[in-house]
């Protein structure tokens, strides 16, 4: 067993988001990772197939893939996370309806949200095609990098 | 203006001593921190921590709508930039104008004013402020060496064109100046097209000073005495001093009121540090540029003169009147600082960032360690590789010296590679003792040398 700390991890994943790979593989001894920035991609042959009876990890939209653990959420529930920090935004603009509503199904380029930084709105997208299952953060609420936004069912 | 609240827009050691800082002062701490730095120190003694970005310096710590936006959306009032990433950026403080947030630091326009070297220069030139005696474009080598008769040899021409050591000759005497000339502006034409030069007075044996001040930005600047920061690797300072005691008495009087009419002539506001070259052959000093923040080496003037800078930019910043005037700042004794790096010297200074698996720093009377790292933490590979600021204070350079090498020699360190080793045998060196230092030794003298001992 290698004695890979759930912090070296969390900084092998830093260290991924800052570069300009697209696409991770790891295997040690006890560890197979797979993180990649695309949000359709999968472990290509070879890397998946080697012994995991698990399946990678799958990677989310924002880039990192980690477990979200928010309550009772099933682990494959897909989290779209803060690309930075800034102002939460879900509908256009005051008073307008909410980009998605809970339950609402999603496709990969339905926009969900707005993030604010100094009056520079940036739009989210899902990024993955399923159902909008939780929201976890109020409007116009402050959010930080990596925070988790929404959490979405993905489709079978 | 009564502050409450500051965000700490920085990392590592200087957002610690912020963060405590503010907190002496009654003021609530937010710290905006990459995901790298989630978990440092400085952000367990914060009240509170915002997540700006990953890792990258450019999508956290140097995105100054970013950091305005963390201070605002927290209710901070104040800002305090510390050194590097935004701390001089003049957009930053216009930002933080423009939203009511106080920059502890100089005015946008102050850190424009200084922050162009063309620019500071003119202001330096206007304050009477002593520059390297140079030339405008020479024609011939005969209008060379007389004007090198002028201002005295040695002298070394420069290409108009271009920089990179191409067109520089050194000259001691007239004969090798008109014979270098040709040279150099042959040199000058084949690198750059253009084979036009001038001449600037060489110094022969330069030493790095600097003089700390605290603008009030009325126009009264009180300043800190100065800092010898010779011991250079590369223009990055390595071991810095307070005072700079190579200099005599009336010099270092006159270099300190240079520093205060150039900053006081645009009412300068809060921390600065005004830089100078000083030649040590013929005892003058010329004007180099002005750093418009609160300097990695700012503990050795607060050790001398009894003072804590970071509180007193605070204080400024505040708009609170100052409890300190100019008779009140008296420096006692000498002050070192060594920068301790995670860099391996036997591999060329690489970075050698990795968990620190054992963290046993010295102490003791005199000795002070300013640094966010502790045992088990992570030299992250993606900032700069200060791990540790030593300083040490004693009545005198000798003691000082002294007190410095054993703390080194106690200081312990284990995960990752550092320059401790390296500087322990600086402070064993009878130039470093002798105190005979400019900024070519640790290159030119002690580098080649310390390869060979160490293979």
């Amino acid at each position: 067993m290698s004695d890979v700390t759930p912090k070296d991890i969390e900084a092998l994943l830093e260290t991924f988001e800052a570069s300009d790979w697209s696409e991770m593989k790891l295997k040690i001894e006890g560890l197979e990772l797979f993180v990649s920035k695309s949000s359709g991609a999968r472990p290509s042959v070879g890397v998946g197939e080697i012994s995991a009876p698990a399946p990678a990890p799958a990677p989310a939209p924002a880039g990192i893939a980690s477990t979200p653990k928010h309550g009772a959420a099933p682990d494959h529930w897909v989290a779209v996370r803060a690309p930075h920090l800034g102002t939460f935004y879900r509908s256009p603009k005051p008073g307008a309806a909410p980009y998605v509503n809970l339950g609402q199904h999603v496709e990969p380029m339905t926009e969900v949200c707005l993030i604010e930084v100094m009056k520079l709105f940036t739009s989210l997208f899902a990024g993955v095609s399923g159902v909008v299952r939780q929201v976890l953060v109020e409007d116009s609420e402050l959010v930080e990098f990596g925070q988790t936004l929404f959490l979405i069912e993905p489709e079978a | 203006m009564r502050m409450r609240r500051v965000l700490v827009a920085n990392r590592g050691e200087i957002a610690l001593r912020i963060v405590r800082a503010a907190k002496a002062l009654g003021l609530e701490t937010v710290l905006a921190a990459s995901a790298a730095d989630r978990d440092s120190l400085a952000a367990k003694e914060a009240d509170r921590v915002v997540t700006l970005g990953p890792a990258l310096a450019r999508a956290s710590y140097l995105d100054a709508s970013l950091v305005v936006h963390a201070a605002k959306a927290t209710g901070c009032d104040a800002l305090h930039p510390g050194y590097g990433f935004l701390s001089e950026r003049a957009a930053l403080a216009r930002l933080c104008e423009e939203h009511g947030v106080t920059f502890v630091g100089p005015t946008s326009q102050s850190i424009e004013a200084v922050g162009d070297k063309l620019a500071a220069r003119r202001l330096a030139k206007a304050a009477g402020v002593a520059m390297t005696p140079g030339s405008a474009k020479l024609a011939s080598a005969e209008e060379a060496v007389a004007f090198a008769s002028e201002i005295g040899f040695p002298v070394v021409t420069k290409a108009s064109a271009g920089g990179g050591g191409r067109g520089m000759v050194v000259a001691r005497d007239a004969n090798s100046l008109a014979e270098g000339f040709e040279r150099a502006s042959v040199e000058a034409k084949e690198a750059f097209g253009d084979g036009t030069l001038y001449l600037e007075r060489y110094v022969e044996r330069a030493r790095h000073v600097e003089v700390q001040v605290l603008g009030l930005g009325d126009g009264r600047v009180l300043h800190f005495g100065e800092r010898d920061c010779s011991m250079q690797r590369r223009y990055q300072k390595m071991i810095e001093e307070a005072p700079a005691s190579a200099m005599p008495d009336a010099t270092r009087a006159r270099l300190h009121r240079a520093a205060v009419e150039l900053l006081g002539s645009i009412r300068y506001r809060n921390a600065g540090t005004v830089e100078f070259l000083y030649d040590v052959e013929r005892d003058d000093f010329y004007f180099m540029e002005v750093n418009a923040r609160i300097q990695v080496e700012h503990p050795v003037s607060e050790m001398i003169c009894g003072v804590d800078l970071v509180r007193l930019q605070l204080e400024v910043a505040g708009g609170a009147a100052p409890r300190v005037e100019q008779r009140d700042i008296v420096s006692h004794g000498h002050a070192i600082e060594a920068r301790i790096l995670a860099e391996d010297p036997r591999r060329g200074f690489l970075p050698s960032p990795g968990r620190i698996t054992r963290w046993r720093p010295p102490d003791g009377e005199g000795v002070r360690l300013d640094t966010a790292i502790e045992q088990e933490a992570i030299v992250s590979p993606y900032y700069d590789s200060m791990i540790a600021k030593l300083i040490v204070h004693a009545p005198d350079r000798p003691r000082a010296v002294a007190r410095l090498r054993d703390a080194l020699e106690a200081f312990a360190v284990e995960g990752v590679a550092t320059n401790i080793e390296l500087l322990r045998a600086v402070t064993r060196h009878p130039d470093f003792l002798a105190n005979t230092l400019d900024t070519r030794w640790l290159e030119t003298v002690f580098l080649p040398h310390y390869g060979q001992l160490e293979g």
